[in-house]
């Protein structure tokens, strides 16, 4: 079982799958992320991510065009985090409230409206369809090792790790992202200095809505090529969870993304092995076993941190 | 303002919301059906049509009541607990194991074991969470979103290995539980089982503990203002901790009755999002008592009826999930109460 596992691991199947996998997670997570750095916890990812492939595939397959149908499924995805902005910000529902709405919207939608255009209740893979292209580098393809790195990874497996770099110099070295950051860490603060609370938190959402939305179009026209009602399966929780851990930096949600993909990861490959003693049950649980771990452990750190905190400023005074 | 002002206001303000979610919900049978009437007749008057449809909304109503009673008392703690679906699926699968596994007992005896093991397996699932929010103050929503896989999951790997029934194929359940442990109808004939009864007295009980006992006004006075709680003398903490064990003995008891009154047994999967559909009941209720039993009956109405719709018409049932949303949004929305609050006001003001 384990030199089974070694084997995927030397012929890079594992480094592929582990891509493969971890891209809806990252994406979805890096917008959790930027709504979360602007003081707004979207957990309305999954019910997005759902919009979004489901528009998305509709969209390429009526057009032809995938990079249409991904299009309007990041549009779509937009204008539901808007709205989830007006919702949130303008009507004042609890946020969460909002997102765990948008969530059952999702499904509940979904699976009306492919019942409804294609007369479909599981799922809807349409004969013609042009998926996300893969990237196949000429030359480098053909040197052994490297060539199965880097060439012949989907197109949005490059999008989700040049998002990474993008969300660290939009967040961290433009001004957008520094107005950002003070909204979320003190609106008082910001609106004081002339910062539109409200315009700043409308924006976050709205990153948020753009990241979901690839992940969302990702799942239905790269990762496979059809619409399975409630697709997304948990990830935007999982991304919800790599927030969580990984913060407001960018390469923390890349790792977070990564360990959770490896999870999923090994899953896939442990139940696909002749002779597997382990059940599946036990090995998809582990992501959520680890998630609750290591937010015990940063809790532990975090109250050690305080009361250092507390009996230093006890003894100085 | 006094508050049975404050009450009428809100509750027109509920039933409010309630109209305008129906009314866009038949503005889209309108635009997407062929046969609009035949749906908006099924979907709104389908569920009394008959005595058996009527009692299938009090069958599904029952599952509701108590999963919302279970995060009305979480919430009014202040903790947003989202882990009702993961304590059921323990509350049942224990609860199912004690019905199975226990034998020679007569059934007085053995159905109160079976609802306390079932109780006890919820509450212990449901501590979980609420020592860590209490003592290391984690996200309870992470945690338990993530505690409910876990719940699903280990339960599912159990049904299927374990203790599975040989002769259930490929949807895997345990054996058949004695008919006489199970819950039989109140009426021969009449579809409705005794889980109505036990869930209105529920009610009830949840009712006084909330309003009518120390522990019930520390517990709400915990939620409004946890600061202010704690320099009042009340140990938070221990509110935390009782509220989710609470909490999680209900939705437990929400589990084993759906699996003695309906299923007969554990079924693998057998929760189709109760606990989920529970916080859109508290938060429709405004987390109190009574307005839990009368959103849940709503809300079966609601599913039933969406179900006689897609039978007989082209409009698919999630036209209810639809419904549930709006009317979820409308009735969380502070700014829509404080205007109708402020108009009222103004007309007094006169």
């Amino acid at each position: 079982m384990i030199q089974a596992i070694w084997e995927q691991v030397l012929n890079l199947t594992l480094f592929v799958v582990l891509l493969r996998v971890t891209v809806p997670i990252l994406l979805s997570a890096l917008g959790g992320m930027i709504s979360m750095v602007g003081g707004v916890v979207n957990i309305g990812l999954e019910g997005i991510m759902l919009l979004s492939a489901f528009s998305s595939i509709a969209v390429g397959a009526a057009t032809g065009s995938w990079l249409l149908g991904v299009v309007a499924g990041v549009i779509i995805s937009i204008l539901v985090s808007m709205l989830m902005g007006f919702f949130s910000i303008k009507l004042k529902v609890d946020i969460i409230i909002v997102g765990f709405a948008v969530n059952i919207l999702g499904s509940g939608l979904t699976i009306f409206l492919m019942n409804k255009i294609y007369g479909l209740t599981g799922n809807y893979s349409p004969e013609q369809l042009n998926r996300i292209p893969s990237i196949h580098i000429p030359f480098i393809e053909q040197i052994p090792i490297i060539g199965k790195l880097l060439s012949g990874h989907n197109l949005m497996v490059w999008v989700s790790i040049i998002a990474v770099f993008l969300c660290l110099v939009l967040l961290y070295r433009t001004p957008h992202g520094i107005h950002l950051r003070a909204v979320g860490e003190s609106p008082e603060a910001a609106a004081s200095l002339g910062i539109s609370v409200d315009r700043m938190q409308f924006i976050a959402l709205a990153w948020s809505g753009l990241f979901a939305g690839l992940a969302g179009a990702y799942l239905s026209m790269g990762m496979t090529s059809m619409f399975v009602k409630d697709m997304t399966a948990g990830t935007g929780f999982i991304a919800l969870a790599v927030v969580m851990l990984g913060g407001s930096n960018p390469v923390g949600i890349l790792i977070g993304s990564l360990i959770f993909g490896l999870g999923s990861t090994i899953t896939t490959i442990v139940q696909t092995i002749p002779g597997n003693q382990i059940p599946s049950q036990f090995v998809q649980m582990i992501p959520y076993v680890v998630t609750i771990l290591a937010l015990i452990i940063l809790a532990i750190r975090k109250k050690k941190k305080q009361l250092e905190l507390t009996s230093q400023s006890t003894t100085q005074s | 303002m006094n508050t049975r002002k404050t009450l009428t206001l809100e509750l027109t303000g509920i039933i409010g919301a309630a109209l305008v979610a129906i009314l866009l919900g038949i503005i889209i049978i309108y635009i997407v059906s062929e046969e609009p009437l035949t749906a908006i007749q099924s979907l709104l008057l389908g569920p009394i049509s008959s005595a058996f449809n009527i009692g299938t909304v009090l069958n599904k109503a029952v599952p509701l009541i108590f999963t919302g009673l279970a995060l009305a008392i979480v919430f009014q703690a202040g903790v947003f607990s989202m882990g009702a679906e993961g304590q059921l699926y323990m509350g049942a699968f224990v609860g199912a194991l004690a019905a199975l596994y226990i034998p020679g007992l007569p059934v007085w005896v053995h159905l109160p074991i079976i609802f306390l093991a079932a109780i006890c397996a919820g509450a212990i699932f449901g501590a979980i969470p609420g020592f860590l929010k209490a003592y290391l103050n984690t996200d309870e929503i992470v945690t338990t979103l993530m505690l409910n896989f876990i719940a699903i999951l280990s339960t599912s790997y159990f049904v299927n290995n374990i203790f599975k029934d040989p002769a259930s194929g490929g949807y895997a359940r345990m054996q058949y539980i004695a008919s006489d442990l199970r819950l039989g109808r109140i009426v021969e004939g009449f579809t409705a089982h005794y889980g109505i009864i036990i869930a209105l007295a529920t009610v009830i009980v949840i009712y006084l503990l909330l309003y009518k006992t120390k522990f019930g006004y520390e517990l709400r006075m915990v939620g409004q203002n946890s600061r202010f709680a704690h320099y009042g003398g009340i140990s938070t903490k221990k509110i935390i901790i009782l509220s989710v064990v609470i909490s999680g003995g209900l939705a437990a008891l929400a589990g084993i009755i759906e699996i003695l009154g309906v299923h007969g047994t554990f079924k693998d999967y057998f929760s189709i999002n109760l606990g989920f559909d529970g916080i859109i009941i508290a938060l429709l209720a405004r987390n109190h008592p009574f307005g839990v039993a009368v959103a849940a009956l709503f809300y079966a109405y609601l599913q039933v009826g969406a179900q006689l719709m897609q039978g007989a018409s082209d409009v698919p049932r999630e036209l209810a999930v639809i419904i549930q949303v709006i009317l979820v949004l409308l009735v969380s929305s502070q700014a829509i109460f404080t205007f109708l609050r402020q108009k009222y006001l103004l007309r007094q003001g006169r």
